[in-house]
This record gives C-alpha cells, sequence and structure tokens, in this order.
C-alpha cells in the first residue's frame, strides 16, 4: 500500500464538507513505518503489497443508471436484470441471514458493501445510510469531526473513501429491546480494501446494544482488508453496549477504530473477541467529555500461527467523577505476536476520577510474543489509578493433575484457556451474547 | 497380577531418587510403603504416574500386563491408575462438574463406551456426591479454590469413586498429616476397594494405617524397599522409627 492512494470518484465529492474531509484524509495518510510510535509493536508487512483492489461507488452507478458490472453486486451471479444498489430487486439477492444463538435485528455487509435489507425497528431507532445522513444533513456534524487523523492514519484511509457505511440514531429515551447486529461476511479473493465508517448517536437516556460479527467463508488464505470506523456519540445518561467478534480470515487485515464521546452520565460497555486475521488491531479512543461518564473496555484475543494482533486503548478523561475499567486477556501461540497498548489520560479538573487498566497475556510456545505498553497520564491530584500487564504460561501442575484424571493433553489446554479467558468473558452482560463468545473461544 | 515393577531406577532433575526399585502388587491387594521423609516416596508415586520432570533411567513397570513406561499420562489413567495427591492443584474457572465430565467421558471414550450426557453425569455425580457427605454446591465451585484440607481431599475421593481405577495411589508422604482429611479419603478407598482393585498407600505415618489396613508393609529407604512384612511391621515402626533402616541418623 503506497502513501499515494488512489482517485476514486465518490458520491458526494461536490458538497464541499464531504469533499473536504475526504481530501483532509488524503493528505494525512501516511503508511506508518517502525518508527511510528503507535505502530511500533505493530509490522505491516501484510500490508506491503501494490495489488489492492477498491471497489467504485454503488452509488455513482445507480445515480448514472447504468450497471457495469456483469455480476450481480449481491449474489454475484450473472443475470440481465441487475439494479445493483440500494433498490436491487436481484432474485439471487443471497440469504444472507444467519443463525445466532440470540434474537436481533441484522444488518447485513457483503465483502465491505452494505446489503439493503433493513431490519424492522422500533419507533424512534433510525437506520440509514452514511451517505442518506449526508444528504439529509444529519451527517456533517459526525463523521470524522473529533478524529486526529494525523495520529490516526487508517481513519484517515477511511476518510479518504468515505462512503460506505450507516448512520444509525437513538432517540431520547428509546431503549431497543434486541441487539443491532452488524454482520460483515467475506469472501472474496481479491485483496480489497473495504472502509466502512458507522455513526451511532445515542440520545438522552436511551440505551442500545450493537453486536459486530466478522466472519469468513471460502478459502482461508483469502486476503482483504477490512478498515472499520466506529463513531458513537452518547448524549446525557445514554448507554451503549458494543460486542465485537473478529473472526476473519487467516491471511486477511483487519483494523479498526472506535471512538466513543460520552457527555454527563453516559457509559460505554464494550467486550472485543479477536481471534482472526494475519494483521489485526482494535483501537478504542473514549473522551469522557462531562461529569459520571464512564467506560469499559474488555477484550480477549487468542491466536496462533504468524499473526499479529494488537489491542490498543486510549481513554481521556476530561471532567470530574469520570470513570473507566478494562480487563484484556490473550493466549498466544506459535511464532504469533500479541500487543497490547494501553494510555489513560486524566486532565488536570478531572478531580475524583477512577481509571483502571489490567492486560494478562498466555504464551502457549517459546516463540510467542507479547509486547505490552500500559501508560499513565496523570494531571489532577484526586484521583485513583492503576495500571500493570504480566505473561505467564500455562501451569504444568494444572495440567499433570487433570491429565492424571484422564483427560488428553490438547483437551486439557482447551480447558485451562477457556478458563483464563473466561475471567474477561464473564464481564458481558447479555447472558446469551456471553454463552456465543465462549463458545467461540 | 496388577503392578509389577522390576529394578526400577529413577530420576528427579539430576538426583538419584529410586534405585533398583521392585514391587508387584495383585488384585484385591492392599500395599503400603512406609519411609522416613525426603526419602523419594513421593518420586515414586509420580513416576507411576508420569509426571514430568521425573525420569527413568532403567527398569520396566508392568501394569495389567503392559508397558506403563510407554504410556502418555493420560493413558495411565484411563488404564486404571489414580493418584489420590497430597497437594491437589487448584484449577480457576473450570467447576467441579464441567472438570470430572471431561474426565469421566475422556476414559469412557478410551474404552469405546458412549460419552455421558450433561444430565447424565449430573445425576450420577450427585449420587457419589452424597455417598461421601459432599454438598452439591461444592460441585459448582472451580476445581479445588478455596477448598479446606478437609474439602481437597473429599474431592480427591470423589474423583476416584467416579472414575473406578483399578489401582489408586494414595500419596500422604509428608509428616503434615491432616487426621480428618485422611479419614474422608479412607471411607472412599475402604468403599472402592474390591477383589478386582488394589492399593497402594505411601505414607510416613503409621497412624494411616488405623483407617486403612495393609496386607502388606515395605520400609523404603535409600531409593528402594529394604524390608516387606504384614501390618506389625509399620507398628515397629511407630515404637522404634526408621533409623534401622537408613544409613543415616534421622
Amino acid at each position: 500500500m503506497s502513501d499515494l492512494l488512489p482517485i476514486i470518484p465518490l458520491f458526494g465529492d461536490d458538497i464541499p464538507w464531504l469533499a473536504g474531509r475526504r481530501a483532509q484524509g488524503r493528505e494525512s495518510f501516511c503508511l506508518p513505518t517502525a518508527k511510528t510510535e503507535a505502530w511500533k509493536y505493530t509490522k505491516l508487512h501484510t500490508l506491503q503489497r501494490d495489488d489492492f483492489v477498491y471497489a467504485p461507488s454503488k452509488f455513482l452507478q445507480e445515480f448514472e443508471g447504468e450497471c457495469e458490472e456483469e455480476h450481480c453486486s449481491c449474489c454475484g451471479e450473472h443475470h440481465s436484470d441487475c439494479t445493483c444498489g440500494d433498490h436491487c430487486q436481484c432474485s439471487h439477492k443471497p440469504n444472507l441471514y444467519i443463525d445466532l444463538p440470540f434474537d436481533a435485528y441484522q444488518i447485513h455487509f457483503n465483502n465491505g458493501k452494505f446489503m439493503p435489507l433493513y431490519p424492522a425497528l422500533s419507533l424512534g431507532v433510525e437506520v440509514m445510510t452514511l451517505m442518506q445522513a449526508v444528504v439529509e444533513g444529519q451527517a456533517k456534524n459526525y463523521i470524522g469531526k473529533y478524529i486526529d487523523l494525523q495520529k490516526h492514519p487508517f481513519a484517515a484511509l477511511n476518510s479518504a473513501m468515505l462512503e460506505e457505511g450507516l448512520f444509525i440514531n437513538i432517540d431520547n429515551n428509546i431503549k431497543l429491546s434486541k441487539p443491532l447486529v452488524f454482520i460483515y461476511h467475506s469472501n472474496i479473493s481479491q485483496p480489497l480494501v473495504s472502509n466502512i465508517c458507522n455513526v451511532f448517536v445515542a440520545g438522552k437516556n436511551s440505551s442500545l446494544e450493537i453486536v459486530e460479527y466478522y466472519y469468513h467463508s471460502g478459502n482461508e488464505k483469502d486476503f482483504y482488508f477490512n478498515n472499520i470506523v466506529n463513531e458513537f456519540y452518547l448524549a446525557q445518561q445514554a448507554e451503549i453496549k458494543h460486542y465485537k467478534f473478529q473472526n476473519e480470515s487467516f491471511k486477511s487485515a483487519h483494523i479498526a477504530l472506535n471512538y466513543v464521546r460520552a457527555r454527563e452520565g453516559a457509559f460505554y460497555k464494550s467486550f472485543c473477541l479477536q481471534k482472526g486475521a494475519d494483521l489485526a488491531r482494535n483501537e478504542t479512543k473514549i473522551e469522557l467529555m462531562q461529569e459520571n461518564a464512564g467506560a469499559q473496555v474488555d477484550s480477549a484475543y487468542i491466536m496462533n500461527g504468524w499473526a499479529t494482533i494488537d489491542t490498543t486503548t486510549d481513554i481521556d478523561h476530561l471532567s470530574p467523577k469520570t470513570t473507566s475499567n478494562q480487563l484484556i486477556k490473550g493466549v498466544v501461540g506459535d511464532e504469533a505476536r500479541g500487543v497490547f497498548q494501553g494510555k489513560i489520560s486524566i486532565a488536570k479538573d478531572a478531580q475524583e476520577t477512577e481509571g483502571y487498566q489490567m492486560h494478562k497475556a498466555l504464551l502457549l510456545s517459546d516463540t510467542a510474543e507479547i509486547d505490552a505498553k500500559p501508560e499513565l497520564e496523570i494531571f489532577a491530584d484526586n484521583v485513583k489509578c492503576s495500571h500493570g500487564s504480566a505473561s505467564g504460561e500455562l501451569d504444568q501442575d494444572q495440567l499433570f493433575y487433570m491429565r492424571s484424571r484422564g483427560i488428553g493433553e490438547n483437551e486439557a489446554k482447551q480447558i485451562l484457556i477457556d478458563a483464563y479467558l473466561l475471567e474477561v468473558i464473564n464481564h458481558i452482560d447479555n447472558e446469551q451474547i456471553k454463552e456465543w463468545m465462549r463458545s467461540h473461544v | 497380577m496388577l503392578l509389577k515393577i522390576e529394578d526400577l531406577c529413577a530420576k528427579a532433575g539430576d538426583k538419584e531418587i529410586i534405585k533398583n526399585f521392585n514391587l508387584t502388587v495383585n488384585e484385591g491387594e492392599v500395599h503400603a510403603i512406609m519411609g522416613p521423609n525426603g526419602a523419594g516416596k513421593s518420586t515414586l508415586s509420580y513416576v507411576l504416574t508420569g509426571k514430568p520432570g521425573y525420569e527413568v533411567t532403567s527398569g520396566h513397570i508392568w501394569f495389567k500386563g503392559k508397558d506403563l513406561l510407554k504410556m502418555s499420562v493420560e493413558e495411565r489413567a484411563r488404564e486404571g491408575l489414580f493418584l489420590i495427591m497430597q497437594y491437589p492443584v487448584e484449577i480457576p474457572g473450570v467447576p467441579v462438574t464441567s472438570f470430572l465430565k471431561h474426565a469421566v467421558n475422556a476414559n469412557r471414550q478410551y474404552h469405546g463406551e458412549p460419552e455421558l450426557d450433561t444430565m447424565e453425569f449430573i445425576k450420577l455425580l450427585r449420587e457419589e456426591a452424597k455417598k461421601l457427605g459432599i454438598d452439591p454446591e461444592m460441585l459448582k465451585r472451580p476445581v479445588n479454590v478455596g477448598f479446606s484440607g478437609g474439602e481437597k481431599k473429599r474431592l480427591e475421593a470423589l474423583q476416584m469413586t467416579v472414575l473406578k481405577p483399578s489401582l489408586a495411589i494414595l500419596d500422604e508422604a509428608d509428616s503434615g498429616l491432616d487426621i480428618d482429611a485422611v479419614k474422608v479419603v479412607s471411607k472412599g478407598v475402604n468403599e472402592l476397594m474390591n477383589e478386582n482393585r488394589a492399593l497402594l498407600i505411601i505414607t510416613h505415618y503409621q497412624k494411616l494405617l488405623t483407617y486403612i489396613q495393609p496386607h502388606f508393609v515395605h520400609i523404603f529407604a535409600d531409593g528402594h524397599i529394604v524390608k516387606s512384612g504384614d501390618k506389625s511391621l509399620s507398628e515397629e515402626i511407630e515404637q522404634n522409627g526408621y533409623s534401622a533402616y537408613t544409613r543415616e541418623k534421622l
């Protein structure tokens, strides 16, 4: 991937502010090197190739009234009446609905493209494409407005290609009864870069559960790159629970930035399980803007082969009485590398703030590696803060004890790994989602 | 013949602990191996169960006519060897029920028997637990985590009664004997014993043998058995100590 991005005509290039954000993204994008502090442990050799493919704008095709694709963008099959885009009437529309062990509203992306099948949501919850939100004027005050693109190169890439993604608005006092599940399916063998940006705006005293599920079918060696930005805006007393299961193909790349901006008394709670991809990073940047805003950011990662999985958090306590809690647990085998970077910053005025962070990792082989960089930056004097990082191996006495009861060595290891990660999985409030995550460890 | 140990020599780390050890155990027999602290009694139990870190340098061990030393730790267990550990290991995050279900089903699978489903297993486990006076709440707790000495031994006894081994090894090698805990284990062991099973007790004190009656008592010193006899031998030890059998004074 070169620093010079290809120019792809996108919907809304004639809208000055949108064109401006894209231009800013294009100018800010620069592939991190070994010298880039925020990326020094996470090597990007997976992205060192020059055959990346970017999908053309689906909106422009539709508006020009022509379908240049020989194959339907939904099902991939050729048929004569393909109209593609948002209003595809395709009879070959793939059945994207998947069975999940919990009741949910499903939203589907296929190879980076939103499939226009809208769930029947209750009153007060609105789901529209990001570009529709641009046209209707809601998006301007949010998309990328608060993200420092100089510090987040892949958010810059995402901004440069900004078009795909959804805008979700939940009105004041509305509590969505079922989780909203974003299902990202990939089965592409081309080195496709998918830039997706979703914006979640939660009104005062609203509550929403979101699940992101990234999965792959087809050849395990398929390479593709999902570059995701999620922005969460929480008004006073709003609550968002965000669960993510990243299970991309073994050769793929997955980089995500979750930006959270929380007002008074709002709470953002997340759990992320990362298991797939050759290169993966889940980064969470939280700004606790007003008093009593809080966040809990939990993660688990489990990996082998030569993969690199990175968990990065950066939490800014900007007001008094804000709280944050983080527990990150990983299991690393073979020649894989687990990276944890966690930063808690407490502003001068943010008195009576509490910030806790703990990272623990289990190394299953001599060649597995963990790089951890916990950081605290405190400018207030009346705060409670702690952080720590520890790594170790499977307990040989426990293994022997289990084997001496007839449990096979591999099964015993799996039981211990399961138990190790359970501590963090148990933080999930939703019992069905907890069981679902647990079944994938 | 259930177990035959022939001219066994074994090391723990670099140190030679077991030297030309011989022992034969038949079905229906209870053997007690007694010896001074530090004589390597626990090493014997670990060599039998195959604990990593213990290396057999020469000799043979035959278990049910098979070469025990060629088997992995789990194969030995599935063939019917069970070690009642002196210090059972804590396993945070793994409930007793789930742990034992894995163990029982691994054993059943090995013997070509159908695996038990959760309901069947819980029924079986509760019945056995009741016999040993185990509170069903204990079965939900993580293995040995926060258990008292007595509770740990109860769990060992429960595992044994559920797995029904052919040869149980009761390791109480250290001098620090918890009598209450031993009573619990003895009850389990005595109930399990029959003409098809055997028991090997490894201990320092004669006291343990008031709860489990051995048919044979062996004095273990300097890496091997220096004298064998019946129960009266343990009484002699109780009175005179081990000094007559060791080169070094205690």
